[in-house]
């Protein structure tokens, strides 16, 4: 058994441009310089999944391990800890669904029945188009207005199933709200 | 400087943009550049003003009438009657008194006082000039022409203690960290709000950053710290612009970074973002976040004022127990300890959500009762139902019948009742909501979270998952229950860290206040087949 964990390829593995490897030497002093000399791993993994299509190529972070001055193996820990975060493909849009107890009391499992049959995938699955991957999220902290999801960066509330078919298809279109 | 007669105030915020907020101000704008009343009548983005139930609100002054529910198209009849005729419209006027008193004020007797929300609504959270106009910076200021001992004892009169949950004494924390002898301190602002059904901190973020911001410096110069970080949810958006924007102008102002108020004192204010872990409210899983690690809780003791970020003293606060900070520097300890209880001073922010007619946040000086919270600020159960459960202190939090109604909620009567403030969720079910499937989510939700570096919370969390999951399909043994509460205790016993200790809460209340519907869960449940070969 080959034990290559480390250097396996994950997401969307494909080896290393120069351009990357610039991008990814220059995001990373940024971030030192705007935390004093610190890193935030945090911020620069945001940055990443924002230009690698929501996803963490082993790749990239074995060459950010490198730049950090950290081992692979640790940074793989820091980057699958946290939900946020992922090393697996993502769609281009990431669905996440506040299943919490305020969402839960205020219709938030049929949100999710109805999203898992619009898009016709389960909660962690990608559409075979790649468009959504949709996710379960522990609570938003939006609960004035629960039940409540969000698409990328962008926020949705008091959420009837019926709302749901126009922000998939605004989503789909590129728009925002 | 311009001079205007009339301000409408749109309160934008992470819930009134989902609302369409955004939209109203636009239109608003638009409208009054159309009927030239561009030099009369300023239009003012504010932050929470902490009412969700009446869609998007403007409030007109020095008029004080407050419009609900406000579309587009009402816009032109708001400003051809009122603005231009002054004839209030009244088919969208809502109840001002709800409004008012909704935003914090309970009549205590002594007197109506906002405390942490004393700006949120108010003034617009990116201007620094209208923080500076409500005495904000008036407290580091006068902070800075103190002994940083002195600045500690007026906390420590005040007996504010920590908002985020464990109710520490927050002058003792800084007491503790400014003895500590180290050339590098930490002050650390937890604004990981995880909790379920707590938005209280994003609402003091986007409505008030400033405040934060002031709080922490003089937290710096108190203790001997010179370098601020504030740990933020990675989904707060809104929040964290406007925190970097705060940062940005107060740095601009001479007020943080250095030279502070020219008293050669220096603080540096960072953000940090979270990453979706829960786990990361806890205070040690918070800071090894922080310093790029996996977001796990260190051993107790050392304390973070011995040892917390990068080894060196620190200290750790909540968003709200910073924000109570200046205004008990500027009005004295004395006075803070005049809202509240004897047992707990001052105010406590609430974040009421759920089958509630009034979601949003209030808040109430200590003491407040769960029926004043739910049916006073809160109006009631939606659709008049009966209540079924009520949930305080969030998912670490109790389940309570409607026998709890008429109990103060303070952090004695926390102990001596089983009832959780916790973050301050009141998170109200309708009589037809079933319990038990919102347990469930419960129990999944701490099975998710829990970071799996303790064998008690890693592997308790995922038995409790199942037999709560075997109680909703009616596939529970009859062994189950007792197994449940062996499990329970087993938790909040050995549990590593408060996640742990804390995860038990819900099912061991619900499991006291209802125990007929886990009977009759237990009675209706047939063990499969093929389980009970195996047992």
């Amino acid at each position: 058994m080959e034990l290559d964990n480390v250097t396996r390829p994950v997401g969307q593995a494909q080896p290393l441009s120069d351009e990357d490897r610039r991008f990814l030497r220059e995001l990373v002093e940024t971030n030192r310089i705007e935390h004093h000399g610190r890193l935030s791993y945090m911020d620069i993994m945001f940055d990443l999944e924002h230009r690698y299509g929501n996803s963490l190529p082993g790749p990239v972070l074995g060459e950010v391990a490198r730049l950090v001055g950290t081992s692979p193996a640790q940074l793989n820990g820091f980057v699958t800890f946290y939900t946020m975060l992922s090393t697996a493909p993502r769609g281009k849009h990431v669905v996440r669904v506040c299943t919490s107890g305020p969402c839960h009391v205020s219709g938030a499992p049929a949100i999710l029945s109805s999203l898992r049959q619009l898009l016709g995938v389960g909660i962690g699955e990608t559409t075979p188009d790649g468009e959504f991957t949709l996710e379960g999220s522990s609570c938003l902290g939006i609960c004035g207005v629960s039940p409540a999801l969000m698409i990328d960066d962008d926020a949705y509330g008091n959420l009837t199933p019926e709302d749901l078919p126009r922000i998939l298809d605004t989503k789909r279109a590129g728009g925002a709200q | 400087m311009k001079l205007f007669s009339t301000q409408i105030v749109v309160p934008v915020d992470s819930n009134s943009v989902l609302q369409g907020a955004l939209e109203v101000k636009h239109v608003l704008e638009e409208t009054i550049a159309r009927f030239n009343l561009g030099s009369q009548v300023s239009v003012v983005e504010t932050g929470a003003l902490g009412i969700y139930d009446q869609g998007v609100v403007l409030a007109v002054f020095p008029d004080d009438v407050y419009y609900g529910g406000v579309k587009p198209v009402d816009v032109e009849e708001i400003v051809t009657e009122h603005l231009l005729k002054g004839r209030v419209v009244s088919r969208l006027v809502i109840d001002r008194n709800l409004s008012s008193r909704r935003l914090v004020e309970k009549e205590t007797g002594l007197s109506q006082q906002k405390i942490v929300l004393r700006n949120a609504g108010l003034i617009d959270p990116q201007s620094i000039d209208e923080y500076i106009a409500r005495d904000g910076y008036a407290a580091l200021a006068k902070a800075l022409a103190m002994q940083p001992g002195e600045v500690i004892q007026i906390l420590t009169d005040s007996k504010l203690q920590g908002r985020g949950g464990a109710g520490f004494p927050t002058g003792l924390k800084w007491e503790m960290v400014a003895k500590e002898q180290s050339d590098e301190k930490y002050i650390v602002c937890n604004a990981d709000e995880g909790e379920p059904g707590t938005f209280k901190d994003r609402l003091i973020l986007e409505g008030d950053p400033h405040s934060i911001v002031e709080a922490m410096t003089i937290a710096g110069y108190a203790t001997g710290a010179h370098v601020g970080i504030v740990y933020i949810r990675g989904e707060y958006f809104m929040s964290i612009a406007r925190l970097k924007n705060a940062i940005k102008d107060a740095t601009e102002y001479g007020l943080i970074v250095k030279d502070v108020m020219g008293t050669g004192f220096q603080f540096d204010i960072e953000v940090y973002r979270g990453g979706g872990a829960y786990v990361c409210g806890e205070e040690f899983a918070l800071l090894e976040s922080i310093e790029n690690r996996r977001g796990e809780p260190r051993n107790k003791p050392p304390f973070p004022p011995q040892h917390g970020l990068f080894g060196k003293p620190t200290v750790v606060n909540n968003v709200e127990t910073f924000a109570n900070v200046p205004p008990i520097l500027l009005n004295g300890s004395d006075w803070f300890k005049s809202f509240g209880t004897p047992s707990s001073a001052g105010t406590k922010v609430f974040s009421l959500s759920g089958d509630i007619v009034n979601r949003g946040i209030v808040e109430v000086p200590f003491g407040v009762t769960l029926r004043e919270l739910v049916f006073d600020f809160g109006g009631g159960v939606k659709g008049g139902k009966h209540i079924g459960f009520i949930q305080t202190g969030g998912s670490a939090g109790t389940v309570l019948s409607d026998k709890y109604l008429d109990i103060p909620l303070d952090f004695a009567s926390m102990k001596t009742n089983n009832v959780s403030i916790g973050s301050g969720v009141i998170l109200v079910a309708g009589g037809d909501v079933p319990l038990l499937p919102f347990l469930a989510e419960v129990a999944h939700f701490f099975w998710h979270e829990s970071c799996g570096k303790c064998t008690p919370c890693r592997e308790g969390t995922l038995q409790i998952k199942a037999i709560m999951d075997s109680l909703v399909n009616r596939t529970a043994d009859p062994a189950s229950l007792q197994r449940l509460g062996t499990l329970l205790d087993l938790l909040s016993d050995t549990s590593f860290c408060g996640l742990g200790q804390a995860a038990p809460l819900a099912f061991e209340s619900a499991l006291r206040n209802f125990p007929e519907v886990f009977d009759r869960a237990l009675a209706e449940s047939h063990v499969p087949e093929a389980c009970q070969e195996e047992a």
